[in-house]
């Protein structure tokens, strides 16, 4: 019975790391983008929550979608008017590109909301399902239903609609796309505003489970690494897969080895699936 | 270009006047001067494996950290001499390099980004949690040394002539056209001979023992270390930023950058403390816009920064 409540944990968990994962994917899979300011775009999202929380009284989950629409913006603008420039520059421009990114929006996020951790409680922030001895946390319920259906929509918007496999196309081959007059700069600005919209969900989610500030984000960056290496680089469904897994793995870890050796047991999980099985779990060798 | 008489009677002069420095300066400058060598040893030798061979190494702080920490655990528990020590630090890392080289110089790319990101993160994990052996998360104390500051500066000036020297002489031989013909194509490489899983393990290497050797000296000058800010990420971008800023690939580049952001961080940190980061993110975002290449590439083009040399810049990289 103990194992199984570990397990429930770890799943419940795994839906923050999901949702934290999922945007990073996208970007990586489609532009082959490693967006180290993804972690700070994740804080954004979750300040934006906070501050409606304490100054409008909205509940956290109803401000997702603002959340969402703020840091698609930011996304489009980033991308349209700076990563637009240097996306078929070698890797590492571009990984300096979105680390100078992160200085940025955490030094200004400093400035602004200050470097207090923040939490939003809610009224129901305790409360517990009980089933059968197994004790759920409701707040952690409602963030892996609102990570699934986060997930899943991201999948649909992909596979089945016109924009989606625009994208797609994209990610396969960047010249056949352009000669069926899919206008790249346009889909990469969607395709990166729709990663940083997942990241303000995320953002949301984590400000209702942890203690916030503008630093807490250079956590999340990592985190996304594992998530879409344990899943199966680029892939939405993987980036589930990955962050549910992430989740278990860390509530077992912190259960039988200790919680000390919790981050270390991640890493150097992730360091023996990138030598075993660097293409994943899931095992997809192309993007989604 | 100069001839090279020229270039290295300036040089001669150069190595000279900092020889000097110490005796005359004030205690600001020197330490200005010693964290400078410092960052511009480890830009230096991350440049070996990152610039030369290509393979993007955003492990520099598991060398840094581990060097300071074997140095640092030795001198305290085993009451070793700082020199033993320092050595003893610089030969784990030598020896965790080629044991990391072995392993995770297989992947590629982004892969291999991630695999020494995640070698740092795991490492300092491990340091933080054994405080029996290694003082835990509050860190540990190193003996306060009983000589002058300038000592420190030497070491780094030396640590700096040696690897600068190396990296020249690297890049002049067989070893260094290997590295570049790895960074380029690797399988390419391997047809014409090149032993890649050597020649990459032997650049991983030498940059690992030099980075150690850095933490090591770094340990002692400052006196305390903890796992925090000895595996802190930001030293290993700020490293990587450094030699991409100055023209990573190149012998000197690493050094312009190391002095560019040394020089502009002690300002911003001077003058907006508050927003110093933000200052130093916008440079970065400016200059990856502007100069991708680095500052010894874009000097290397005689081209003048107008808008029409940034338009033919962005356009081979923009969509």
């Amino acid at each position: 019975m103990q194992i199984l409540q570990f397990v429930i944990d770890g799943l419940l968990l795994g839906g923050v790391y999901a949702a934290v994962g999922v945007g990073f994917a996208l970007v990586w899979g489609i532009m082959n983008i490693i967006n180290l300011a993804h972690g700070a775009m994740i804080m954004l999202g979750a300040y934006v929550t906070f501050w409606l929380f304490k100054l409008a009284g909205v509940d956290p989950f109803a401000s997702i979608p603002v959340a969402m629409a703020m840091l698609f913006i930011l996304g489009w603008l980033i991308q349209r008017y700076l990563i637009n420039y240097v996306v078929r520059a070698p890797m590492l421009i571009t990984f300096l590109m979105t680390f100078g990114l992160e200085l940025l929006i955490v030094d200004l996020s400093l400035n602004f909301f200050s470097a207090d951790n923040r939490s939003v409680q809610t009224f129901y922030s305790g409360a517990r399902l009980d089933l059968g001895g197994l004790a759920i946390p409701l707040v952690h319920l409602y963030t892996l239903m609102v990570a699934l259906v986060l997930v899943t929509l991201l999948q649909l918007f992909l596979v089945r609609t016109r924009i989606g496999n625009a994208i797609q196309a994209t990610s396969m081959d960047l010249d056949a796309a352009r000669l069926v007059g899919i206008k790249i700069s346009r889909v990469y600005a969607l395709t990166f505003a729709i990663s940083a919209a997942a990241a303000g969900a995320a953002g949301s989610l984590i400000s209702v489970n942890y203690s916030i500030n503008p630093t807490a984000g250079a956590f999340y960056t990592p985190i996304a690494f594992v998530v879409c290496v344990l899943g199966g680089l680029g892939s939405i469904s993987g980036a589930l897969v990955g962050g549910l897994m992430f989740g278990v793995v860390q509530s077992m870890s912190q259960a039988y080895i200790g919680p000390a050796y919790q981050n270390a047991i991640a890493f150097a999980l992730l360091i023996l699936v990138l030598l075993v099985r660097p293409t994943g779990i899931l095992g997809v060798k192309t993007a989604t | 270009m100069k001839p090279p008489a020229a270039r290295f009677a300036a040089l001669a002069v150069l190595i000279l006047v900092l020889l000097v420095v110490p005796f005359v300066s004030t205690g600001y400058i020197l330490r200005l001067l010693t964290l400078l060598f410092t960052f511009a040893v480890m830009a230096s030798a991350w440049n070996l494996i990152g610039g030369f061979t290509g393979y993007a190494d955003f492990g520099v702080v598991v060398f840094f950290g581990l060097g300071g920490y074997t140095t640092g655990l030795l001198m305290l528990k085993a009451k070793a001499p700082f020199v033993a020590a320092w050595l003893a630090g610089g030969l784990v890392c030598l020896v965790f390099a080629v044991l990391m080289g072995l392993l995770l110089l297989r992947l590629r790319g982004h892969y291999f980004a991630i695999a020494t990101l995640g070698t740092s993160f795991a490492v300092r994990e491990v340091i933080a949690n054994w405080p029996s052996v290694t003082g835990g998360g509050t860190g540990i104390s190193l003996p306060i040394y009983q000589f002058p500051n300038s000592v420190f500066y030497f070491i780094m000036l030396g640590l700096l002539i040696v690897i600068v020297s190396l990296t020249r002489w690297i890049s002049l031989n067989r070893l260094g056209f290997g590295l570049v013909a790895i960074r380029e194509n690797e399988q390419a490489a391997g047809v014409l001979g090149v032993n890649a899983v050597r020649y990459k393990v032997t650049a991983y290497t030498v940059s690992g023992f030099f980075i150690g050797m850095v933490g090591g000296a770094y340990a002692y000058w400052i006196t305390f270390i903890d796992p925090g800010t000895t595996f802190d990420v930001g030293i290993t971008v700020e490293v990587v930023i450094m030699a991409v800023l100055g023209g990573a690939g190149t012998v000197a580049g690493p050094l312009v950058g190391a002095f560019i952001l040394t020089i502009i961080s002690e300002v911003l940190n001077g003058y907006v403390p508050s927003i110093h980061l933000t200052v130093l993110g916008i440079i970065i975002v400016t200059v990856v816009l502007l100069i991708p290449g680095g500052v010894i590439e874009y000097l290397g083009l005689k081209r003048k920064l107008s808008f029409r040399s940034i338009g033919a810049t962005l356009a081979e990289t923009r969509v």
